[in-house]
């Protein structure tokens, strides 16, 4: 029995959005990433092979982290006291992508020195997080666009809130920006609509719809990529945008893998559960959309390597 | 093509006879657009009305249900192909597979069966065993039946697999699997023994012609293995994807019957590197109605229940989070306790202006059902009772010094009863929106 | 370039004032090179309409009509900031006052007018009935009252009347003193039929017989005086309801009756604003209300319940579930109107907790349950109600739109009263707004209209983003950080009634957000529920004061009503006072009413997750969808 395939065909599709930028475009970068450009939904190759695979960031942070894992504290160990060698080994360890989250303590001077020591160390396209504060954030990303301008670094994370100086920042020094909006369609679609409103081009847009880990609302986040991913294929042209996700962040701030002693025998192993809880929860969702998912571990950022060139090659 | 709940309507009778237990022909057309009830709850329409509306009732998907004493595992009976949709039903079915010939079987069964974790108050399990009929299947039957009442799939060749049905007498197994060389044996064998039955093949095509022929020999109860290619090896995860897809939409949007059947796989047989906890949790996110795997630990078997829960968790709920006590920027004992409702939208406005700010407080989110401060207060879900009751619950007074409470400004009138319900801690009325939550903090708690 | 001659007469000011300008140069440049006044609260955009001259003759080319009807410019009427000079032009500059009540309107209200087809001998439920009996002798000892039956039957066919019991108290002398002569007030629509009373003698045909429709509003109280004989409406009285005191909305008056005695204490109030307001309407025609006869009764379902001291406490708590939707009748002594005892008091039908007889006789009085074309019809007051439908279907539902628009909640909110800023119109380069204030007075704070035409204008100017926030950077000094946060000033202090400054607040935008996203999903829910194009909807039925003085662009601006052609648009004013009425007069209506209470179909919202999500995208300038307001676009890309 010959059995007709339906095919869906949709006439919208994701924005190509390239990070990072070589020196003959105007940057230092060894080499460039492009997301998004998908016209159909996630890995439906009979229908439109994916143009790009999803990237890998791996996350490190201008200061020794206080609050991170023991299990990552061991992994990376020394390299975690300075950015600059933590960056290499986050190379070293497969990464496509770097995040460099600034912490509350940094001053300007400290930021600025921690991004161009990261930017000297590794070639890989860089993301820079604020500390999360409005305030803070609008204070060290400013003159970390300045000092980086012209490297189309992603300067994050946008909210409704600080939105403003942080594109302003973007639109001045040639970088784009992750707009964050939390775990909502529409929320989502306002703040692309916002910043786009402030003259920044949708290719300078990654969207980062939130989401929770396995366990802490990640059928939420999931969801709210799939019916992303569907408006934009349906023309949506304010969904249109890549989508940025942070599995790491998330799966390691749960007690299942933060925590080894005093939890449930029926719980297993902590280290591999723990890798499994930051593994599991990327793939979920780079079934659901997501372009380039942000992680902690290695080993993490193995299992998904895997999955992504499977997924991008049907056999 | 789905009809409208106004295009349903009009071929309803438009008496408001309420027999259908709604009070409106329209709200019962409304409903029956959103398949929540079957039109044979109507006992007036019409022949030719039922004629033009029996395309968009009736399950595309087969629900298949394999049962043992006191257990069953279902699957099938699925609607959309995103969950927001609606919502996905039935849980795919973990199997852990084991081999009968094993001479650990007894203890194996054992461990597994006594496997339980609990996940936000909810007791999960591994729902049965998968037998590899390796070896005698009737003795491996009774070591397992011996320990687990759980429904079995049995896997091997038709022969095999006889010899140990005789022991199943009145359960529904799963027999694994008929395909272009053994189906007639096969098909025979559910037949006789009321099984259902897998059926694998290399494409689509071949799965369809089996499933008919099958079909047309009286088993109805079908289960597809889509993960096989023409070399008799599983295909990687963008091949499953991508054949798992084709199956749901082949059943859901041309109703199109030689696929509408659950699906089985076998996450640790695929050979493509990517491991068996990715391809499982492929599985439980696209489609997969049994999971069979084979390696038993706890590590990896508490996230996919987890993530099987998540996924199939009713998106219809309001975004809730988790009723507790929760630490904002690292509270000291002397922070003020916040109170808010549990829903997402609410705790994220809330815990944002006071994370951002940089103040620490605790916050109790109390169990409003996913309401916000002013819907549940309207509702009755956001009073004193409840805050009282999440006060002692979450034993604040345990770890906080303070005995500060700010509630929402929304519900200033609450604040009487709430002494009185709470009578050690002083009651504190804050601003009614979230974005004033710092100022108010700082200034009128005086916060750091 | 060629040059014309202007030539333009300032009205009531006389002097003509010419000036020469090269083709192409805008009215209201030329005018202001001519030194004549003319104001553009919109800065020259053409949105306003306010700057509108008169061509007398000559060639000005409209470069946008927007403002401007057919009849507008056939009488020559132009828009100084979208008239282009082309040739020599004579122009007339009508003075302000005249302009307002030149521009095109927006709005139609309705009057109250008995129905062209009443025939109260045959429609009217009440009848008078005169009647003649053959007084008893010691041949005929038949007892009063059977002789009256007798009589009632031989004369008027009716059979199987009976009497209350203060009624057959006084049959005995009313017969006697009149000689036997005496018309019978028989309500028809009882199950049985009753005697209502004995009136003397034979009164004029057109004598009036009076009966009361009354609307209870959780704000306010609205009572028709009615004669039932010729239909007509002969008062009209309304005063906020006395149960304010006791919570503002339905859901505060709720939790106060469930506590001790609130629920009497309710209800005592509930009956005093009543009272009071059929004794006001009856001193104005002279009447006692013991001459009233008949009571029609809507109002939400709350209301209904405190009205008749039925505990109100499960309407709030899930399922929802009132005790009663469709309350049988009641005589007034009963419930404890104030009108003639035995009269009958029609309490009319709701259809859910939150859904109740204000809207099932709304959606008669708008016309909505007639109509071939599919209506919307809203009632937005503390709440909004809405219905979606046609008269074959009806689906309704209720949002919590919550008081923003009554002026609550919003810091410097107040209701439609003298001082309430009703209109704002900002300049597009200044920032600085103009502002109508209802009696022309210093200004008190903003009413309900007033804020969704301040809304509208912050947006429409850039002053807002979509979401909302305030933009600091550009450069006004009316844009600051206030108590409250971020926040716009409408009014300086030393302009205003008490000398404190107007504003507008992040968190009241907030609220005016929330409000019309509520409205906004209820009818984006309702309309996907069956599956019909909100874009579908022929006219647009809005009841409730609320609708009557709102601007419709402004409204549309902000996506608080669906971007259709203003002409779909009708205000209606009070609906549910107008179906009481039509209840009151006609038995027909009230069994229309009584069908569509039972034909309408409620959606209950919190149980509904698609509307959560219609209210995320509608808490957004107009809407996050914009290709759901094409107007609102097509502005935005004007500005």
């Amino acid at each position: 029995m010959a059995v007709e395939i339906p095919k869906d065909s949709w006439p919208g599709s994701v924005k190509e959005v390239t990070l990072g930028a070589t020196p003959a475009e105007g940057g230092t970068r060894s080499r460039t990433v492009t997301v998004g450009g998908e016209t159909t939904l996630p890995f439906m190759h009979f229908e439109a092979p994916p143009p790009h695979p999803p990237a890998i960031a791996i996350e490190i942070k201008s200061r020794r982290p206080q609050d991170w894992s023991p299990l990552l504290g061991e992994l990376w160990g020394a390299a975690m006291n300075a950015p600059a060698e933590w960056a290499r080994q986050a190379e070293d360890a497969d990464a496509d992508l770097l995040v460099l989250a600034l912490d509350i303590e940094d001053t300007v001077d400290d930021a600025v020195a921690a991004v161009q020591s990261v930017l000297q160390a590794s070639g890989l396209p860089l993301i820079v997080w604020g500390p999360g504060q409005a305030e803070k954030d609008n204070e060290l990303l400013v003159p970390v666009a300045e000092a980086t301008k012209g490297e189309r670094v992603v300067l994050g994370i946008c909210e409704d809130k600080n939105y403003r100086t942080i594109v302003a920042a973007a639109l001045a020094n040639d970088h784009l920006v992750q707009a964050r909006a939390p775990m909502d369609v529409n929320l989502s679609k306002q703040l692309n609509i916002l910043i786009s409103d402030m003259g920044l081009p949708l290719d300078r847009i990654l969207m980062d719809p939130t989401t929770g880990a396995l366990g802490y609302g990640i059928e939420y986040g999931y969801s709210v990529m799939e019916r992303l991913r569907l408006a934009a294929l349906q023309g949506d042209a304010m969904t249109q945008l890549p989508m940025i996700v942070t599995p790491g962040y998330e799966a390691w701030k749960t007690k299942e893998a933060k925590v080894g002693e005093g939890v449930p025998a029926a719980w297993g192993d902590w280290q591999a559960r723990a890798i499994y809880w930051e593994t599991l929860t990327a793939v979920a969702l780079l079934e659901s959309g997501a372009d380039i998912v942000v992680l902690r571990h290695p080993e993490s950022v193995q299992n998904v390597k895997q999955a992504i060139a499977n997924l991008m090659t049907p056999a | 093509m789905a009809l409208t709940g106004i295009q349903i309507y009009k071929l309803l009778p438009q008496t408001n006879c309420k027999e259908c237990g709604l009070p409106t022909c329209l709200a019962f057309a409304m409903k029956l657009a959103a398949k929540q009830v079957e039109l044979a709850a109507c006992p007036y329409v019409s022949e030719e009305s039922k004629a033009k509306l029996a395309a968009s009732a009736a399950p595309p998907i087969r629900l298949v249900t394999l049962k043992a004493d006191g257990h069953e595992v279902k699957a099938g009976n699925e609607v959309v192909l995103f969950r927001h949709e609606k919502t996905f039903y039935h849980k795919p079915g973990l199997f852990v597979r084991l081999k009968a010939a094993d001479p650990d079987l007894a203890a194996k069964v054992e461990a597994i069966e006594n496997y339980t974790v609990n996940y936000v108050g909810m007791d999960f399990t591994v729902d049965g065993f998968a037998l590899q009929a390796d070896g005698d299947l009737a003795a491996a039957i009774e070591t397992v039946r011996a320990a687990s009442k759980r429904p079995l799939i049995l896997i091997g060749e038709p022969q095999a697999l006889e010899s140990g049905l005789g022991a199943l007498a009145g359960e529904t197994p799963l027999l694994y699997a008929a395909d272009s060389s053994n189906w007639e044996a096969m098909a025979d064998l559910a037949a006789q023994h009321k099984c259902a039955l897998a059926v694998r093949g290399a494409s689509l095509d071949e799965l369809a012609d089996l499933t008919e022929k099958i079909k047309a020999k009286g088993v109805e109860d079908l289960v597809l293995d889509p993960g096989l290619n023409a070399e008799g090896r599983r295909v990687n995860m963008a091949t499953w994807l991508a054949r798992a897809t084709q199956i749901r939409r082949l059943a859901l949007k041309k109703n199109f019957r030689p696929l509408g059947y659950p699906l089985i796989t076998f996450p640790a047989e695929h050979q493509d590197g990517a491991g068996e906890a990715v391809h499982a949790a492929q599985h439980i996110a696209k489609y997969a109605g049994f999971i069979v795997l084979d390696t038993f630990a706890p590590e990896l078997l508490y996230p996919l229940l987890v993530l099987r829960e998540n996924i199939y968790t009713d998106p219809q709920k309001p975004i809730q989070v988790q009723p507790e006590l929760y630490e904002i920027n690292a509270p000291s004992p002397d922070a003020p306790v916040l109170v808010t409702t549990n829903f997402s939208i609410t705790y994220f406005a809330v815990a944002n202006e006071v994370e951002g700010a940089g103040l620490p407080a605790w916050l109790v989110v109390t169990d409003a059902e996913g309401m916000s401060v002013l819907t549940a207060w309207a509702a009755g879900k956001f009073d004193a009772e409840r805050i009282a009751k999440a006060v002692k619950d979450f034993k604040v007074a345990e770890k906080v010094r303070n005995r500060t409470l700010v509630i929402p400004g929304h519900v200033a009138v609450l604040s009487g009863e709430l002494e009185e319900e709470l009578p050690d801690w002083e009651i504190r009325v804050g601003p009614r929106e979230a974005v004033d939550l710092p100022a108010f903090m700082k200034q009128a708690l005086q916060t750091a | 370039m060629s040059e014309h001659v202007l030539t333009f007469y300032p009205e009531g000011d006389g002097n003509a004032q010419s000036v020469r300008v090269p083709t192409g140069t805008l009215v209201a440049d030329a005018l202001q090179q001519a030194g004549v006044e003319i104001n553009q609260p919109c800065g020259g955009q053409g949105r306003c309409g306010r700057c509108v001259v008169q061509i007398e003759s000559g060639a000005i080319r409209r470069r946008s009509t927007l403002r401007l009807t057919p009849q507008d410019i056939e009488e020559g009427f132009a828009l100084a900031c979208q008239g282009v000079v082309e040739g020599d032009a004579v122009v007339r500059v009508p003075p302000q006052e005249k302009i307002s009540r030149r521009l095109t309107t927006d709005r139609t209200a309705a009057a109250v007018a008995p129905p062209p087809d009443y025939a109260w001998a045959e429609h009217q439920s009440l009848k008078r009935i005169p009647l003649t009996l053959t007084p008893p002798s010691m041949e005929n000892q038949t007892d009063d009252w059977a002789r009256l039956q007798t009589a009632l039957r031989r004369q008027a066919a009716l059979e199987d009347i009976v009497a209350p019991l203060p009624v057959l108290r006084k049959i005995g002398d009313r017969l006697r003193q009149n000689d036997w002569q005496v018309t019978a007030l028989v309500d028809t629509g009882s199950q049985p039929k009753a005697l209502l009373d004995l009136l003397p003698g034979y009164p004029r045909p057109e004598e009036p017989m009076w009966g009361v429709a009354v609307d209870i509003g959780t704000t306010t109280v609205t009572v028709w005086l009615v004669d039932l004989v010729s239909g007509q409406v002969r008062a009209q009285t309304a005063e906020y309801n006395g149960q304010i005191a006791r919570g503002e909305d339905v859901i505060s008056r709720i939790i106060y009756a469930s506590k001790n005695d609130g629920g009497e204490e309710l209800r005592q109030r509930a009956l005093e604003t009543i009272n009071a307001l059929i004794e006001t309407a009856c001193k104005r025609v002279r009447l006692t209300p013991e001459q009233i006869v008949k009571a029609t009764v809507v109002g939400n379902t709350t209301m209904m319940h405190l009205f008749l001291g039925i505990p109100p406490a499960s309407i709030r708590l899930t399922p929802f579930v009132p005790a009663v939707n469709s309350p049988p009748p009641f005589t007034a002594s009963e419930v404890g109107l104030k009108i003639y005892p035995q009269a009958r008091v029609l309490c009319l039908p709701g259809v859910a907790s939150y859904v109740g007889a204000d809207i099932t006789a709304g959606a008669l009085a708008s016309g909505l349950a007639d109509s071939e074309e599919v209506c919307l019809f809203m009632d937005v007051g503390t709440n909004g109600e809405m219905v979606l439908g046609n008269r074959e279907w009806m689906i309704t539902c209720a949002c919590s739109a919550g008081p923003a628009f009554e002026g609550a909640g919003v810091v410097d909110g107040m209701r439609a009263t003298r001082g309430a800023i009703e209109e704002v119109w900002i300049n597009t380069t200044t920032y600085e707004p103009t502002c109508r204030v209802i009696g022309g007075v210093r200004p008190r704070g903003l009413c309900g209209s007033g804020l969704i035409s301040l809304l509208a204008e912050m947006f429409i100017t850039g002053i807002l983003d979509k979401a909302g926030n305030l933009n600091f950077s550009l450069g006004s000094e009316r844009i600051r950080e206030g108590e409250h946060g971020p926040e716009y000033v409408v009014v300086w202090g030393e302009e205003t009634a008490h000398g404190r400054d107007i504003v507008l607040t992040r968190v009241d935008i907030d609220n005016l957000l929330r409000a019309k996203a509520a409205i906004y999903a209820g009818f984006s829910v309702l309309a996907g529920q069956v599956g019909f194009d909100l874009q579908q909807v022929q006219r647009v039925l809005i009841g409730g004061s609320f609708g009557q003085y709102i601007n419709v662009e402004k409204a549309v601006q902000i996506g608080l009503l669906p971007d259709l052609p203003w002409e779909r648009f009708e205000f209606l004013g009070n609906t549910a006072v107008r179906g009481a009425y039509a209840a009151l007069l006609d038995r027909r209506a009230e069994e229309r009413i009584r069908q569509i209470a039972a034909r309408m179909t409620y959606l209950e919202l919190s149980a509904d997750n698609t509307f959560y999500d219609a209210f995320m995208a509608a808490m957004f300038l107009p809407h996050t969808d914009l290709t759901c307001f094409p107007s609102v676009a097509a502005t935005l890309n004007k500005v």
